[in-house]
């Protein structure tokens, strides 16, 4: 809702600056989101009348016009041609600005000097119209200075209206409130009755329609022409744009009111008659925006003889709309239902300022001071008569008698304000408040707040009135230490920790298409190619939500390296999301047997390019395999979790050679494994990424473990050396496993410090060297029990059909 | 003197005299061990008179003795010092080639970073533990009777739309329905656990407080611009107690925006509305621009008292407790933390942007 300061205080005694108003009505719940002044600025602009004009010679499309400012004339060049003599409009002559700060100086055009220009009404930014100059009307004060007269400067504020204010929508709604709010003075005008009498158009409300009250008047002998100037400029800042006298009348009273307004050319009637009733099957409404809308047995209208001629509460028929040669109106002033007004007009895709209204819910109790209004504005600016009006009231107004205990409603603020105080704030608001003293009272709030149908809302006024901002703040005991879950910590370890080594954290969005499962190579009864479908995705590529995280990491890969970031060691935790199974059970959907999706929380990790940075002293080193697994053991680590152990496997997307299952202990959670190259291809990224997705909620089910403290032994251990000769095939976990069984019970560390292979060796063989400690803090080892142990690993390696070597 | 000849005291004067002055005159450790070879070595020169002091008569052998003493006293005293000399210079020297470019690039131990918009989570969780609030999670994937029906949203509400919501396909063959929403949505707030969690913990006889703070991503049907993005992040709070007040609530975002924003952070509490709290208020901060002579309201979060009818769906009576929820958006929260200009940019995972935190 867009607001001039003027309109509104010309209904409420207030006389705070325009920045200070929207404080007062954003902390008392209608949120000011901008001070504007559109038209402020211009100086010097003034009214003059056209005394003469003439073509410029050599310039067809310029006129040389003289105009008098009262004072004296002004040869001016313009090059509009909508005035005639006689006419009077705004001149900026030479020194004056237009809105906005352009300033305006004498010009010389085609030979002829030009004092100033005329201006029109998008130049004064009152308006969109820049076919002509703006012609003021005969009763522009001649020589006037345009600013003053039309007060240029005049601040508007934009306020965004929750859906519960439906009253804010008006500039009485506003001057009600503030009422409230502050204690000013209420000037709103006495309207009169429906007059009653024939208002020459018979109308029919018909069942099924939730019309509650209609009030149609019918006025004869308007002129129709252009409004006031002062009219069109309200209009135009709040948000509406001047069309002619009566329509812009109607629009007028509805911003004034609150209450949407239609009017009809009786002349284009058939019947004359109206009917309110459903829509026909069929039926076809040309609205006034000329889109031919073919309407639904569920839509209400408003029809004569020949069938719909508005749609009800949203937007009326181009077949009766008032032209220039109207004279005779039937104007319509009705309650809609809100819920019917919403589903035509979203199954429309219209939305107009009477469904804003209407959808907020209109009520009715004083719906005839909106009829009354319109027909003043009407008949003040348009000419012509009353002659009749019918107010039919087919569904009685029932206002709530509101419960309301005023001890209830200080426990609800925390704000001590006594029973009587709250009477009279909700007094104020228009509401009428029974009962005394401390008990219970019952409130019955008035018909422009269909907001208010409980205490609650009542509690809300009553705090709005108050102040927010008096409110005393205090922080409440919550009786129990805070905490955060044992998986929810251990996750934070784990995201910590891989931050710490290097890794960047990303945050994807879960969606995927299926064919970036199949370009991954999953196979078709792979069960993360049983996705979780969108009925409306924001794209056709993000039409499933993702079963893996890779396909989000592999594009958000190739968008960095597009950038030409090549490095990139990236991780994500997040939920996937997979159709309920035994394994996976669903999720309560409440009432109604909804089935969820189950969603495990995964961790994946990718990285390309130089894993080690380079220096001038050294240089950069590429990502590979172990890596990535030693990204796992970290996250092992970090869990206290059980030995980490890998098992080759051959499966999508990764490289048969180079991809590993992970398991902690016997947990199986994931896989790792350079991409294969048909991969990378695919997805367009790096050859030699390498990719790991992991179980996240199983590695942190029941949090991370506390570490077993092992106390150092105060015995120097026995280190030494020793080397495995084994063919190429043999693995090192093999080798690894064999030497620490044979190293016996004292062994502490094992460690793999190189691996050769070589012609010397002989064909098809490598050796695998490893550093040992024995430990015993028991006693001191000695050099019997080194020869002994390796005695004994000498006997394991040819067990392996090695040799070791010393 | 010769090694034949027995030495006299004043033999032993002179030697100590010489060997001071070999001393004095090196110039480099080279210089003084030979020195010290020279006159204190096992066949050095003060050796020498050692080894005639056995024939001597005990008086002079006293006396030799003990100018020998003197004399290796000396010595001693001044070779230290000579050393000491030596040694510093050779220092300086040695330590001085041995200098590098200390201006070279550092070799800089590789770290990652938590995206920006987990660090903001994080912070503002750790914020509600201080306060007591325990941290729960719930599903994206949501039925639309705990996304809106039991948070008293209309049937006929907007935000129940295509336009708005994101609809998932239902996994049971139940047909679809005329406006083309399934009962299965991408959730639309964490509200939805604040059901879930009142479930709980409300029944019979049992009722208990609840102190919850509930991080989570939600969706919108939205296009994306500066400040809309169609995935973003919520943290949603919920207290249910016998007699919370608005005044509680306040005072809890108060302390939550301190704690985040700063201690003289200037704040702006004012009615607002939502569909599942009455009253309803949103809390606005106060953030000055750069240059410090203006600034802004930022919007931080929307809150209320809980709705006795929200209250119900949830198994509690409204008239045996009171509540109070709250829902912070992240991405503004991280926007006006970080100084980031366009929400988008999170969304992108550009770890040119990424790694500055």
């Amino acid at each position: 809702m867009r607001v001039p300061v003027s309109w509104l205080y010309s209904y409420i005694d207030l006389d705070l600056a325009p920045e200070a108003l929207a404080d007062v009505l954003t902390i008392g719940g209608l949120e000011v989101e901008a001070v504007e002044r559109p038209t402020g600025g211009a100086r010097g602009l003034k009214v003059v009348e056209i005394r003469d004009f003439a073509p410029v010679p050599g310039a067809d499309k310029l006129s040389l016009v003289q105009a008098f400012d009262g004072d004296r004339e002004w040869e001016i060049v313009c090059g509009a041609k909508n005035f005639a003599v006689g006419d009077r409009v705004p001149a900026a002559l030479p020194g004056s600005t237009l809105p906005g700060g352009f300033e305006i100086g004498t010009k010389k055009l085609m030979g002829v000097t030009s004092n100033g220009m005329l201006a029109s009404a998008r130049e004064l930014g009152v308006g969109e119209d820049h076919s002509g100059i703006w012609l003021l009307g005969d009763d522009a004060p001649l020589g006037a200075d345009v600013t003053e007269w039309l007060d240029l400067d005049e601040a508007v504020l934009d306020i965004d209206l929750t859906p519960d204010r439906g009253y804010g929508a008006s500039i009485w709604g506003l001057a009600r409130d503030l009422h409230a709010l502050t204690g000013a003075d209420l000037m709103l005008p006495g309207t009169g009755p429906n007059p009653g009498g024939d208002p020459a158009v018979p109308v029919t409300l018909h069942d099924g329609t939730g019309v509650r009250r209609w009030d149609g008047r019918g006025i004869e002998g308007v002129t129709v022409k252009a409004s006031p100037p002062w009219v069109q400029k309200r209009l135009n800042l709040a948000g509406m744009r001047p069309i002619s006298n009566v329509v812009d009348a109607t629009n007028y009273a509805m911003l004034e009111t609150g209450y949407p307004v239609h009017a009809y050319d009786r002349a284009l009637l058939a019947g004359p008659e109206l009917h309110v009733r459903r829509a026909e099957a069929g039926e076809v409404l040309t609205t006034l925006d000329g889109v031919d809308r073919t309407l639904d047995t569920e839509d209400v209208v408003i029809a004569d003889a020949n069938g719909a001629v508005g749609l009800a509460g949203i937007m009326g028929g181009e077949a009766t709309e008032i032209a220039d040669t109207t004279t005779d109106l039937y104007v319509e002033v009705a309650a809609w239902d809100p819920v019917k007004v919403l589903r035509t007009g979203r199954r429309h895709g219209l939305h107009t300022e009477a469904r804003s209204r209407f959808e907020r819910t209109v009520g009715a109790e004083w719906l005839t001071q909106g009829a009354s209004r319109v027909a003043e504005l009407i008949t003040e600016w348009a000419g012509g008569t009353v002659i009749g009006g019918v107010d039919e009231h087919p569904v009685p107004d029932v206002a709530p008698r509101i419960r309301l205990r005023p001890a209830r409603v200080r426990s609800l603020l925390g704000v001590d304000i006594p029973a009587d105080r709250q009477a009279e704030l909700l007094t104020a608001l228009g509401c009428d408040v029974e009962g005394e003293g401390e008990d219970e009272r019952v409130v019955v709030p008035p018909s422009y707040r269909p907001d208010l149908r409980i205490e609650a809302d009542l509690t809300e006024e009553v705090a709005r009135l108050h102040g927010y901002d008096k409110i005393e703040p205090r922080v409440p005991s919550t009786g129990q230490s805070g905490r955060r879950s044992p998986e929810d910590l251990a996750a934070i370890e784990v995201r910590r920790a891989l931050a710490g080594a290097g890794w960047t954290e990303v945050l994807l969005y879960p969606f995927i298409a299926d064919e970036d499962l199949a370009a991954l190579g999953l196979d078709e009864t792979d069960p993360r190619r049983q996705t979780v479908k969108l009925v409306n995705p924001l794209s056709k590529e993000e039409s499933v939500l993702r079963t893996t995280l890779l396909p989000g990491l592999l594009a958000t890969v190739r968008r960095n390296v597009n950038r030409q970031s090549t490095d990139l060691a990236l991780f994500e935790t997040g939920h996937v999301f997979v159709p309920p199974s035994e394994d996976e059970p669903a999720l309560d959907g409440g009432p109604g047997g909804v089935e969820l999706p189950a969603e495990p929380d995964h961790l994946a990790l990718i990285a390309c390019g130089a894993f080690v940075d380079g220096r001038h002293d050294r240089d950069p080193r590429d990502v590979d395999f172990a890596d990535v697994l030693g990204a796992i053991a970290l996250v092992r680590e970090v869990l206290v979790a059980d030995d980490l152990r890998v098992e080759r496997t051959h499966e999508m997307p990764f490289h048969p050679g180079r991809a590993a299952v992970v398991y902690f202990g016997d947990t199986r959670v994931g896989v790792v494994g350079e991409l294969h190259p048909r991969i990378c291809k695919a997805f367009e990224v790096p050859p030699r990424t390498v990719a790991a997705e992991l179980r996240l909620d199983v590695m942190v089910a029941g949090g991370a473990a506390l570490p077993t403290a092992v106390v150092p032994s105060p015995l120097p251990g026995l280190r030494f050396d020793v080397a495995a000769l084994v063919d190429v095939g043999t693995d090192h976990a093999t080798v690894r496993d064999a030497i620490a069984a044979a190293a016996g019970e004292h062994l502490t560390s094992l460690t793999l410090f190189d691996v050769f292979a070589g012609e010397q060796l002989g064909e098809g063989k490598k050796s695998l060297a490893f550093s040992l400690l024995l430990e015993d803090p028991e006693t001191q080892l000695t050099d019997t029990e080194e020869a002994a142990a390796i005695e004994r690993i000498a006997g394991a390696i040819e067990g392996l059909g090695g040799q070791m070597r010393r | 003197m010769s090694n034949d000849t027995i030495p006299t005291v004043s033999d032993v004067q002179a030697l100590g005299e010489e060997a001071l002055a070999a001393l004095a005159a090196a110039t480099d450790l080279d210089g003084l061990d030979a020195a010290r070879a020279t006159f204190m070595g096992k066949k050095g020169k003060l050796s020498g008179v050692k080894r005639h002091l056995g024939k001597m008569d005990h008086e002079t052998r006293k006396a030799v003795g003990q100018a020998v003493n003197e004399v290796n006293a000396a010595f001693g005293r001044a070779e230290k010092a000579k050393r000491t000399e030596l040694e510093l210079a050779r220092d300086r020297v040695v330590l001085a080639q041995e200098a590098i470019d200390i201006t070279l690039p550092p070799r800089v131990p590789r770290r990652g970073s938590l995206h920006p918009l987990r660090q903001t989570v994080d912070a503002i969780l750790d914020v509600f533990v201080g306060l007591g609030y325990e941290v729960v999670t719930g599903p994206e994937v949501e039925s639309d009777w705990f996304n809106f029906d039991a948070l008293n949203t209309k049937m006929d509400h907007p935000a129940r739309t295509l336009n708005d919501t994101i609809y998932v396909q239902g996994l049971t063959e139940a047909p679809p329905r005329d406006d083309g929403t399934t009962g299965l949505l991408l959730r639309t707030q964490t509200s939805p656990m604040q059901i879930r969690t009142m479930l709980d913990r409300a029944g019979p006889g049992q009722d208990q407080p609840v102190h919850v703070a509930i991080p989570g991503r939600v969706y919108r049907q939205d296009t994306p611009d500066a400040t809309h993005v169609p995935v973003f992040h919520q943290i949603e709070g919920l207290a249910i107690d016998r007699d919370l007040s608005l005044a509680d609530l306040y005072g809890t975002l108060m302390a939550f925006a301190r704690a985040l924003v700063g201690e003289d952070v200037k704040l702006r509490f004012r009615p607002h509305y939502f569909p599942f709290t009455e009253p309803s208020a949103e809390l606005d901060a106060w953030i000055p621009d750069e240059e410090g002579d203006g600034g802004k309201w930022v919007e931080l979060l929307g809150s209320g008292m809980v709705h006795p009818n929200v209250l119900t769906a949830g198994g509690y009576d409204p008239e045996k407790v009171q509540g109070f929820a709250f829902g912070i958006g992240i991405e503004r929260t991280a926007m006006v933390r970080y100084g980031v200009p366009d929400l988008r940019l999170f969304a992108e995972n550009d770890i040119r942007l990424l790694s500055a935190f």
